[in-house]
């Protein structure tokens, strides 16, 4: 069996609506990251700078990143004085869904599920630049 | 007149009462001695107690590391927050101070939806980074600490001193810009350490001036008895009196 195939078939055996928040949201590992930080802190609202820091990435890394959450709508942003403060959203089903990813990511087999899926993407997004 | 009481057993007798409704305290000690303690069990106090919901915002420590210490001492954080009761904040000086200059900003809005009336700033010492100027920085604090006021709020504003043992107070001037002035301090008697609790300052009232011992149980802070026959509590090495006497008047 092929990488491809396994990898589709594990992932087949997620719930559709984790599944899908996965293909959609969760596209890199600094996205993980904060996903992973903003639902244990839920009330954060910062800077990419200090967002950065509390990930253990560069800032410039996780700019991009930041700006594709809000868009996909997992967080929102704030322009303060001129500055782009991001915080979780507020949409209770989205931070329903963000609670169930964390929580399913307690269970191993799920994580390695989750690593798969993106480290496969990365190499996608990869071949198509 | 009316205070908002802290729920601290010995504390609020210490303050006269409790605290001033919309006034901002400053508790200052060394790491440890149970600044943010304190203030969580203000706030604690404030939901449980007193029907008033409140927010803690933090620079530094992440929200999930007051979840857990809270749980220490028997407080349901993360189910206060899940009732609306509660708000922990994780944010920067900067953000937080444009934020509530702003009008309709994020802590204003949290006020508004929780019908908030405490908050904890812990700690007031990252607005150090803001700017080197000292008259720069107390006329930041003055207008952060008028923003909460403005919004209804009873604050506590804690503040790391530098040293573990005695150490100056405040010389830059936020002391004057707060209603009042708690000072934490480790003190050490007899090859042990223990921790004092002064009240400095209370802006329009009369307040304690002995110096109280006080202990962090299981329950939160604990205020006991006030240091009898010693002197230079404040200094880290109090002296016995009799000691003291001597040394002023006999040795001469």
């Amino acid at each position: 069996m092929k990488v491809d195939e396994l990898t589709s078939q594990l992932m087949e055996e997620i719930e559709p609506d984790l599944l899908d928040f996965i293909r959609t949201k969760v596209t890199s590992f600094i996205k993980w990251d904060l996903i992973r930080f903003l639902c244990k802190n839920p009330n954060t609202a910062d800077t990419a700078e200090r967002l950065a820091r509390f990930a253990g990435r560069s800032p410039d890394a996780v700019r991009p990143e930041l700006e594709e959450m809000v868009q996909q709508g997992l967080l929102e942003v704030r322009i303060i004085a001129g500055i782009p403060v991001y915080s979780l959203s507020r949409d209770k089903k989205m931070r329903m869904m963000v609670e169930k990813f964390i929580k399913a990511c307690e269970d191993r087999q799920f994580r390695v599920k989750v690593v798969y899926h993106i480290m496969r993407n990365l190499a996608e997004t990869k071949e198509g630049s | 007149m009316e205070r908002i009481k802290t729920g601290i057993s010995g504390l609020d007798e210490m303050l006269a009462g409790g605290f001033f409704p919309r006034s901002a305290n400053l508790v200052e000690g060394a790491p440890g001695t149970g600044k943010t303690t304190l203030g969580m069990q203000f706030i604690y106090n404030g939901i449980v107690k007193y029907g008033e919901p409140g927010i803690i915002i933090t620079f530094e420590q992440f929200p999930e590391q007051y979840y857990r210490d809270a749980a220490h001492f028997g407080w349901d954080f993360k189910k206060f927050e899940e009732e609306g009761l509660l708000k922990v904040f994780m944010t920067s000086p900067e953000v937080s101070r444009l934020d509530l200059e702003n009008i309709d900003g994020i802590i204003e809005q949290a006020v508004e939806e929780m019908g908030a009336k405490r908050i904890l700033i812990d700690s007031i010492s990252h607005f150090e980074r803001l700017t080197k100027d000292p008259n720069e920085l107390r006329s930041i604090e003055y207008a952060f600490i008028n923003s909460l006021k403005r919004l209804g709020l009873t604050s506590i504003l804690t503040r790391e001193s530098a040293v573990l043992l005695g150490g100056e107070t405040d010389t830059y001037g936020l002391s004057y810009v707060v209603d009042s002035y708690i000072l934490l301090r480790y003190v050490e008697m007899e090859s042990r350490i223990y921790k004092a609790l002064l009240v400095l300052k209370l802006r329009g009232s009369d307040h304690a001036k002995d110096i109280r011992r006080f202990e962090i149980t299981d329950q939160g802070i604990e205020i006991l008895e006030r240091f009898e026959g010693r002197e230079g509590i404040m200094s880290g090495s109090p002296r016995r009196m009799a000691e003291s006497f001597i040394e002023a008047f006999v040795r001469r």
